[in-house]
C-alpha cells in the first residue's frame, strides 16, 4: 500500500507518452524507410533518377504540397478536415498578382487574406457547430465564386520577380522554398510536440470534453487549427504560382484530396489527435516522388493515381493494425 | 394520410425545401417567358437525372453514418467499360449492363468491406478507391470511346410529354429505395446504425454485414447513374464522373439528411435535387454568372447546415 503512495505521479504518464512518441517515431522511421526504399528501386532501373537536377525537381515541387500538408494535419488532430485549401491557394493567388511588384507586401497580405479564410472555417466549425466536412466545402465553392467574379474568368497581371524568386531561386544552392518549409516545419514541429498550445491540439483531437474539462479555449483552439491551415494554403498557393510561373483560376486543384491523402499516409487519422510534421512531410515526398518515378520509368502517368490510392488504403490499414496492436 | 407523412418521415424541412422551389418557379415565371415553357422544363428534368440517381445513393451512406467519394473515379471508370462493351445490338448491351452492375457491386463490397472490417474511417477509403478508379479509367482509354445501341439513347432522351423518361425512371427508383428504407428491417438498421453505432451493435444489429450491404447498393446505384450518363454521352468519357464526389453532398444536406447519420431521408434529397436544378436554370434566365451562383450554392450550404443543427440539436 504504501509503496504504492510513494510511487512518483508522473511514471504512468510518462511511460505512456513515451510509448506514443516511440511509436510516432517508428512511424516516422517506417515512412523514410519505405522512401529510400522506393527511390533505390527506382535508382537501379533508371540511372536518370538519382541525377541532382532530377532531385531537386523533386524536392521543389513538393514545396507547395509540403505546406498544405502541414495545415490539413493540424486540422486533422482537432477532428477537422479541410476541403477549401486549394481554393484558398487559387484565391489567394489570383487576388496576390493584382497587388503591385512589392513580394513582401504581397505576400503579407497574402497570408492575411489565407488566415482570414481559414479563420471563417474554424467560426463555422466552432461557434456555429457546421461539420468540418460541409464547412469547408460550402468556403471552397464561395471562394471559387468569388474568384470568377473578380477575375471574370481569366486572371490578368504579371507575376512579380519577387514571387519567381521564392520557388526558382536559390540562397547559397537551396532552393528558397525549402528553405522557407524547413523553417515552417520546424516551428510547426517544436508547437506540436514542446508547447502546451501542441498539448492542447492533441488532447482536443483525443477528448475534446476532457480538453474543456480542463480549461483550454477549445473554440479558439479549433478556429486557430483552421487559421493556421488557411495560412499554409495561402503560402503553399504563393509558392505553387512562383513555381509555376502564370496564375489560374484552378491552381492548387487537387491539392484538397492530396493534402489528405499525405496526412494520413504521414500517420494522421481522422478520428483526432495523432499526427506528425515529419511523417506528413515525409508522405508528401513520397506522393510527389511517385509521380516522378512513373514519369521516369516510363510507365502511363495514370498509373500513379493507381498507385496513390492504393497507398492511402494500405498506409490507413497499417495504422489501424498497429494502434489495435 | 398521416400514416404516409410519418411513414416518409416528411416534415417541416419538407415543406421549406417546397416553399424554395415554389418561390424559385415564381421568380422563373415573372423573369422569362420562356421558363415555364415544356421544352425549358423538360431540359432541366434531364439535366437533374444522374445527379438525382448519384445523390440517392449518396443519402443511403450517409444516414448510415458512412460517406462515400467513390463515385467520382467509379463513374468514369464504369462509363468507359459500359461503352466499351455495350455495342448496337440488346445482348451486348445485356451483357454490358450486366457487368456494370456486377462492377458496381464489387467497388461496394471493397469500400464496405474495407470499412466495415478493417475500420478504417470510409473518407479516407472511398477516397483511394476513387483515385485508383479514376486512374483505371484513363489507363482504359484516354479519349472518349465506345458506344451505345440507338434503341437506348431513344430511350434515355425519350420523353412522355414534357416529362423525360429518365425522369421517371428516377422517380420509380426514389419510390423503391424510400420503401426500402421506411419499410423494411434492413432499412431500419440503416437508421439505427447512422443514429448510434455504438447503440446498434451492442443491440445485437448487424452492424459490419448492414455497412457492407450500404456501400454494395451504393455501388449499384452508381453504376445505374453511370449507365444513364452513358447513354447521354452516347461515348465513355474517361472523365465523366469528375466533381461528382462533392457535387453529390449539396442536395443530400440540403434535403434534410445529417452529415452524422440517423435522420434525414430520400424524399428530402429529391425535393433538393429538384430545387438546385431550377435554382441554378432560374439564375441563368436572370444571368447570373457562375460566379455567383457558386457562391449562392456554397451560402446554401451553409444555411442549410446551420438551420438544421439547430432544429435538431445534433
Amino acid at each position: 500500500m504504501s509503496d504504492i503512495a510513494l510511487k512518483p505521479v508522473t511514471s504512468s504518464a510518462r511511460r505512456n507518452k513515451d510509448t506514443v512518441r516511440a511509436r510516432n517515431r517508428r512511424e516516422v522511421w517506417m515512412l523514410l524507410a519505405f522512401l529510400l526504399a522506393i527511390w533505390a528501386v527506382t535508382a537501379l532501373l533508371s540511372p536518370r533518377f538519382l541525377n541532382p537536377a532530377n532531385l531537386r525537381d523533386i524536392l521543389v515541387l513538393a514545396a507547395p504540397l509540403g505546406f498544405v500538408v502541414i495545415g490539413q494535419m493540424i486540422v486533422i488532430i482537432v477532428r477537422g478536415l479541410d476541403l477549401s485549401v486549394a481554393s484558398i491557394m487559387a484565391t489567394v493567388a489570383v487576388l496576390a498578382i493584382g497587388l503591385g511588384d512589392n513580394v513582401f507586401v504581397i505576400m503579407a497580405l497574402g497570408l492575411m487574406l489565407g488566415a482570414a479564410m481559414g479563420a471563417f472555417n474554424g467560426y463555422l466549425v466552432a461557434y456555429r457547430n457546421v461539420t468540418p466536412f460541409l464547412a469547408t466545402l460550402a468556403t471552397m465553392i464561395v471562394l471559387q465564386g468569388v474568384r470568377f467574379a473578380y477575375t471574370g474568368g481569366a486572371p490578368s497581371g504579371t507575376l512579380p520577380d519577387g514571387l519567381r524568386f521564392l520557388s526558382t531561386g536559390t540562397i547559397a544552392g537551396v532552393p528558397v522554398s525549402l528553405l522557407l518549409l524547413l523553417a515552417v516545419a520546424f516551428c510547426a514541429h517544436w508547437m506540436l510536440e514542446r508547447t502546451i498550445l501542441g498539448r492542447r491540439f492533441k488532447l482536443y483531437g483525443v477528448n475534446p470534453q476532457a480538453a474543456r474539462m480542463t480549461g483550454a479555449p477549445v473554440r479558439f483552439l479549433v478556429v486557430l487549427a483552421f487559421t493556421i491551415s488557411g495560412l499554409m494554403a495561402a503560402i503553399g498557393g504563393l509558392v505553387l504560382v512562383g513555381y509555376v510561373g502564370i496564375v489560374d483560376n484552378w491552381t492548387g486543384r487537387g491539392y484538397e484530396l492530396d493534402s489528405i491523402a499525405a496526412a494520413v499516409i504521414g500517420g494522421a487519422a481522422l478520428t483526432g489527435g495523432k499526427g506528425s510534421v515529419p511523417g506528413a512531410l515525409l508522405a508528401a515526398l513520397i506522393l510527389v516522388s511517385l509521380f516522378n518515378i512513373v514519369v521516369i520509368l516510363g510507365m502511363s502517368i495514370e498509373l500513379q493515381l493507381v498507385i496513390k490510392g492504393t497507398l492511402i488504403i494500405l498506409a490507413a490499414a497499417v495504422y489501424m493494425k498497429r494502434r489495435d496492436n | 394520410m398521416s400514416d404516409l407523412i410519418r411513414a416518409t418521415r416528411a416534415g417541416p424541412v419538407h415543406l421549406v425545401v417546397l416553399a424554395l422551389t415554389v418561390l424559385v418557379f415564381a421568380i422563373g415565371v415573372y423573369s422569362s417567358d420562356r421558363f415555364a415553357t415544356p421544352l425549358n422544363l423538360a431540359n432541366v428534368q434531364d439535366q437533374m437525372v444522374a445527379l438525382a440517381i448519384v445523390a440517392l445513393a449518396q443519402t443511403i451512406v450517409i444516414l448510415s453514418g458512412g460517406i462515400d467519394l467513390s463515385y467520382a473515379g467509379a463513374l468514369s471508370a464504369m462509363c468507359v467499360v459500359f461503352a466499351m462493351l455495350a455495342g448496337d445490338d440488346p445482348a451486348s448491351f445485356s451483357l454490358a449492363v450486366v457487368t456494370v452492375l456486377a462492377l458496381g457491386v464489387g467497388i461496394g463490397l471493397i469500400n464496405g468491406g474495407i470499412t466495415a472490417h478493417v475500420g478504417i474511417h470510409p473518407l479516407i477509403v472511398t477516397l483511394g478507391t476513387s483515385t485508383i478508379l479514376a486512374g483505371a479509367a484513363l489507363l482504359l482509354t484516354n479519349q472518349p470511346t465506345g458506344s451505345v445501341p440507338v434503341f437506348f439513347e431513344d430511350f434515355v432522351y425519350g420523353r412522355a410529354g414534357s416529362v423525360p423518361y429518365g425522369m421517371i425512371f428516377v422517380m420509380a427508383l426514389y419510390v423503391l429505395i424510400g420503401t426500402m428504407l421506411w419499410k423494411t428491417r434492413f432499412g431500419t438498421r440503416i437508421y439505427a446504425i447512422g443514429d448510434n453505432e455504438h447503440a446498434a451493435s451492442i443491440s445485437g444489429l448487424p452492424v459490419r454485414r448492414t455497412k457492407v450491404f450500404v456501400y454494395v447498393l451504393s455501388g449499384v446505384i452508381c453504376a445505374i447513374a453511370a449507365i444513364y450518363m452513358t447513354g447521354r454521352f452516347g461515348v465513355g468519357d474517361p472523365r465523366a464522373g469528375v466533381g461528382f464526389d462533392l457535387r453529390s453532398i449539396t442536395p443530400v444536406i440540403v434535403g434534410g439528411t445529417l452529415l452524422a447519420g440517423g435522420r434525414g431521408g430520400v424524399l428530402g434529397t429529391f425535393l433538393a435535387v429538384i430545387l438546385l436544378a431550377f435554382l441554378g436554370n432560374v439564375l441563368n434566365f436572370l444571368n447570373v454568372s457562375s460566379a455567383f451562383q457558386w457562391i449562392v450554392e456554397g451560402l446554401i450550404i451553409v444555411a442549410a447546415v446551420s438551420f438544421f443543427a439547430r432544429r435538431t440539436g445534433k
